[in-house]
């Protein structure tokens, strides 16, 4: 495993309480491989995600308890300067903002050349030649003409590029997504997301997309893990998760996409709203909002089950995949429908 | 088809673009919306879909008259409202209304839920009587799926899918018989927008309402729609009913489109046809010539470079009957499938 | 995600400004949903919160508030009523006791012309809090209607008053106060009250403006438009309440600064002139004599300084109150 995330905790602490963002989340993604981590807003997606980057705000933010384990070493244990020398050069992540993430007053070609003289101790004048290679290699069309120019004066879809030629500038082993086409038109996103499906299959790298966009996941996706409430209900290889998903979470979402067949029908919707972090319902945190939902789901926290995958029909070729687990009592019956 | 309600006809917005500061000169416009034209029927659900930028916002605004068209007209009912104003222009106000994309800018945060839905009456207050309002704003807050309790809170304690209903609620209030929706679901979860796009289905039956629905999302404005248009750089390109756009789509912009939406099923993207296009929108200060859509076009010839297309059936298709006989604006349009067919579902719930 | 408006809360995580924490900002409030057929929700009611009240609540727990409030309240107190500590006649000297130190009866010694300096620091406090919040009115009202207008019209008009405003702010405060008033003869608080209203309404018309437009772009004053609601009823009811709470937070720092303003005009000759007693005269006349008798200088700039300081944190405590997304 490239990256282990394991009972990872964090909360925040503000002038109205307590908000448990991430309670117990266990990831991990390996080399070449992409991972999906699938929520909405308040799923704590994207806070995992900055705990493992070493980015999140403390104050308010606070890690409570749980591991990160990068290439076998513990992130959490390391001093801060250490952590610094892993970040950007061994994992990077790109935001789904690339106006607000670079740096209006410096070029682009400077913000690139920037990467390599301070990590690689580069010349200048090498670092611009780097800068240009990597423009190139995001397909950036005139990348030496245009390396003079600043972020404003770059389309929405280049300007991410340039973000995902930064993060790939000191060719780390993990890039983490966070909605990195979000902001994009659909004609944008396509071409940005297959670059950097492409980047990651050439530079075998270890890929974190976040997103709430199940079309996306599908698009690109080895492995998703769905969240809900700062824990993940489901976690499984992409073919399997959308033929016979196993949480009624996942279930629901992936009923309530308009489908051809339910013209004029009604849609399937998800009753009721994602839960205050500040009051996350005892027991299992779906099951307010869950059709299957007994008594003891109101008790007990449901741990990790492992789904034996007999009786799903299996897509040929992901064999390799791992297994799939689901938070959910009743998972027998999810997946039999 | 039913009779028109709404019709829209040559509808042009220009924004200047201007130098100076006390005394402005014309440098140029930025062509927001350049020439649309589309019929609105009663009952029925018109889908506008197109990418950001493409003036679908901008049309939608001038439909509920926030802004002034610089040219053509929008007629309801026969009679151009774009050129009326004050009781005229109130009067027709209470008959076409709005509901906004974005739930946290669209209610006024200091005033309660009770206020905000009944600011209407207080408009108009020809439509309910003083005595009368409290019943009926409560009455709107039970039809939208909310507690009538709630009138008293303020925006800021619900969350955005009930935002969006005390929109909706604001929006019903004057029982219009046309709803333009910019964006409705976009800013709100996944899980969320199932339960509006439902709400406003159900509305639309309950109240008899003709909606101008604007999105970018491809799926849920097939669900919803009954007829779609696709703009790009300000004009429509492509119309028809929603089989012939989603399944016999003839303008190539329509099919990159069509074929760059991802697909939440992992082995539809082993069937389908992915076209992806090159380079980025043009500015809409900087349209192209002849057909707006050629600078990205793979089909483009010289032809598309001066001759503007128009919005009608093709020539190839025009005496063949069959959903592909609708109108597109290409010179060289043919039919492609790029959404293979769905299978049908493994099980009906 | 949609960026939030300005003074809106949504969730006490996003209230604390963290952007890595957007993600959780929509959780507030989250059990109050009843769907067409589900179940009832079943969450903590909590009471209703304006953002008016959520200051309130905000600001009784700030010590920074309670410390600055309870100085102005007692600063405005013995502004009305200064005989309630001072129980002698601040025009009452007796030269024959100039510039002495500190005796029973007159903790604060006597100035040069012998009168008690006790009395005049707290009869001081009259003519600054007045001249403070009279040019903060005057200077809010006229400075946020034209700003105001400007920034809802636009235009010519809007053009026009930019240009003005940056006129204003190139003219050098003292120096216009030493131009300007040295001209007049009034004995009165007016004058001075009447300059810095001429030269303060620029500053509080640009937030009002800027203030005003960012308002207005907002979806619920579109909202209201598409009703067709006038253009007094969106000025009213959408773009005031909103738009307000920057005015209020400038203006209250800028009440301290022309309280020193006035003590500045006053020191240089301009401002208040005797008879009146203002602090700005009684440090001018105690700033010849630093060296002998420092208590004639000391205790009134002290007040000054106290006076100020308590407006200007004051300020600081609303901004905080009134926009938690600032700190």
């Amino acid at each position: 495993m490239l990256l282990e995330v394991r009972d990872l905790h964090v909360e925040f602490r503000t002038r109205d309480g307590v908000a448990k963002a991430v309670n117990g989340v266990d990831y991990g993604v390996d080399e070449g491989e992409t991972l999906a981590v699938l929520g909405e807003s308040g799923s704590g997606k994207s806070v995992t995600a900055q705990a493992v980057m070493g980015i999140l705000d403390m104050p308010p933010g606070r890690i409570t308890g749980g591991e990160i384990l990068f290439q076998g070493r513990d992130l959490l244990k390391l001093k801060e300067d250490e952590r610094r020398k892993v970040r950007g050069a061994e994992m990077a992540m790109i935001f789904q903002d690339a106006l607000s993430s670079l740096n209006p007053v410096l070029s682009v070609g400077d913000q690139l050349g920037e990467m390599f003289t301070v990590h690689r101790g580069m010349s200048r004048k090498d670092a611009r030649a780097k800068a240009i290679e990597l423009m190139d290699r995001v397909r950036i069309p005139a990348a030496a003409d245009r390396v003079r120019d600043y972020p404003h004066q770059f389309s929405g879809g280049m300007r991410q590029r340039i973000m995902i030629a930064m993060a790939l500038a000191l060719e780390p082993a993990l890039i983490i997504a966070d909605e990195p086409t979000t902001a994009l038109d659909v004609t944008v996103q396509a071409q940005v997301m297959d670059l950097l499906a492409e980047l990651q299959r050439e530079l075998d790298m270890g890929l974190i997309l976040i997103t709430h966009d199940l079309g996306v996941v599908a698009d690109v996706a080895d492995r998703i893990a769905v969240m809900y409430a700062g824990r993940i209900v489901e976690s499984a290889p992409v073919h399997d998760i959308y033929k016979a998903p196993a949480h009624p979470y996942t279930k629901g979402l992936l009923e309530s996409i308009p489908r051809l067949d339910q013209k004029g029908q009604e849609l399937y919707a998800i009753k009721g709203l994602p839960p205050n972090l500040m009051h996350i319902p005892p027991g299992c945190a779906f099951n307010p909002r869950c059709p299957m939902a007994q008594d003891i789901c109101r008790t007990e926290v449901p741990p990790l089950f492992e789904v034996d995958r007999e009786g799903v029909d299996r897509a040929a070729g992901d064999q390799e995949a791992g297994v799939r687990t689901s938070a959910c009592f009743f998972w027998r019956e999810c997946l039999d429908g | 088809m039913a009779e028109a309600i709404l019709e829209v006809s040559g509808l042009v917005k220009h924004y200047p673009l201007t130098r100076g500061i006390l005394f402005k000169k014309q440098i140029g416009a930025v062509r927001a919306v350049d020439g649309v034209d589309f019929e609105l029927a009663a009952g029925e659900t018109l889908g506008i879909v197109g990418e950001s930028g493409c003036g679908k916002s901008t049309v939608a605004r001038m439909l509920v008259n926030l802004e002034k068209p610089t040219d053509g007209t929008i007629k309801y009912k026969g009679e151009d409202i774009t050129k009326l104003s004050g009781r005229a222009l109130k009067a027709v106000r209470r008959n076409i209304q709005m509901v906004f994309q974005d739930p946290y800018t669209s209610l006024n945060p200091r005033m309660t839920v009770g206020d905000i839905i009944g600011e209407p009456y207080e408009i108009h207050p020809e439509v309910a009587p003083k005595g009368d309002r409290r019943r009926r704003v409560q009455d709107l807050l039970d039809v939208v799926g909310l507690n009538p309790e709630y009138i008293n809170r303020y925006p800021h304690q619900f969350s955005g899918g009930q935002r969006q209903r005390i929109g909706i609620a604001r929006g019903l209030a004057l029982r219009p018989e046309i709803i333009v929706a910019d964006e409705p679901v976009s800013a709100l979860d996944v899980s969320v927008q199932a339960q509006v796009i439902n709400l406003m289905e159900r509305l639309q039956d309950e109240f008899d309402l003709s909606y101008v629905f604007i999105a970018h999302d491809l799926s849920i404005v097939r669900h919803i729609s009954d007829r779609v248009g696709v703009m790009y750089l300000g004009r429509i390109v492509e119309t028809g009913r929603d089989a012939e756009i989603y399944d016999h789509p003839t303008h190539p912009y329509t099919q990159a489109l069509l074929s760059a939406v991802p697909v939440p099923d992992p082995e539809a993207r082993e069937r389908r046809e992915r076209i992806i296009l090159a380079g980025d929108v043009p500015s809409p200060a900087n349209i192209p010539s002849g057909c707006r859509f050629r600078t990205r076009c793979w089909k483009a010839q010289e032809r598309c470079a001066r001759e503007v297309p128009p919005l009608a059936v093709p020539e190839e298709f025009r005496f063949v009957e069959g959903p592909a006989a609708h109108d597109s604006a290409c010179h060289f349009a043919e039919e492609k499938r790029v959404v293979p067919p769905e299978e049908p579902p493994e099980q009906a719930t | 995600m949609p960026e939030q408006p300005p003074y809106q809360r949504e969730g006490a995580i996003a209230a604390t400004g963290a952007g890595g924490a957007m993600d959780l900002a929509t959780s507030e409030g989250a059990t109050l949903e009843r769907t067409p057929g589900g179940p009832e929700g079943t969450g903590p009611q909590e009471k209703p919160r304006s953002l008016w009240s959520d200051a309130w609540r905000d600001l009784r727990r700030n010590p920074v508030f309670i410390v600055s409030g309870l100085l102005i309240l007692f600063l405005v107190v013995i502004s009305l009523w200064p005989s309630l500590i001072a129980t002698q006649n601040p025009l009452k000297c007796d030269l024959a006791k100039a510039q002495e130190g500190s005796q029973p009866g007159h903790p604060f010694g006597f100035d040069g012309q012998g009168c008690d300096v006790y009395t005049r620091v707290v009869y001081g406090t009259r003519v600054s809090i007045s001249v403070g919040v009279c040019a903060t009115l005057g200077v809010a009202i006229l400075g946020s209607v034209l700003g105001g207008l400007a920034g809802f019209f636009g235009g010519v008009g809007d053009s026009f008053l930019s240009r003005i405003t940056d006129i204003f702010f190139a003219i050098p405060v003292v120096l216009g106060g030493l131009v300007l008033l040295s001209v007049v003869t009034s004995n009165t608080i007016w004058p001075v009250i009447g300059f810095m209203v001429l030269l303060g309404w620029p500053q509080i018309s640009r937030i009002a403006r800027g203030s005003v437009i960012t308002i207005k772009q907002n979806d619920y004053v579109q909202a209201a438009r598409a009703l067709g609601a006038s253009n007094s009823r969106l000025m009213l009811r959408h773009i005031t309440p909103n738009a307000v709470a920057p005015v209020i937070v400038v203006a209250t720092i800028a009440l301290g600064t022309y309280i020193a303003l006035e003590a500045t005009l006053s020191y240089l000759g301009v401002g208040l002139k005797p008879p009146t007693v203002s602090w700005g005269i009684d440090i001018s006349s105690a700033s010849a004599y630093i060296r002998t008798a420092p208590h004639m200088l000391l205790w009134p700039a002290g007040a000054l300084a106290i006076t100020v300081l308590a407006f200007i944190m004051l300020g600081d405590a609303v901004r905080d109150a009134l926009d938690p997304k600032l700190r």
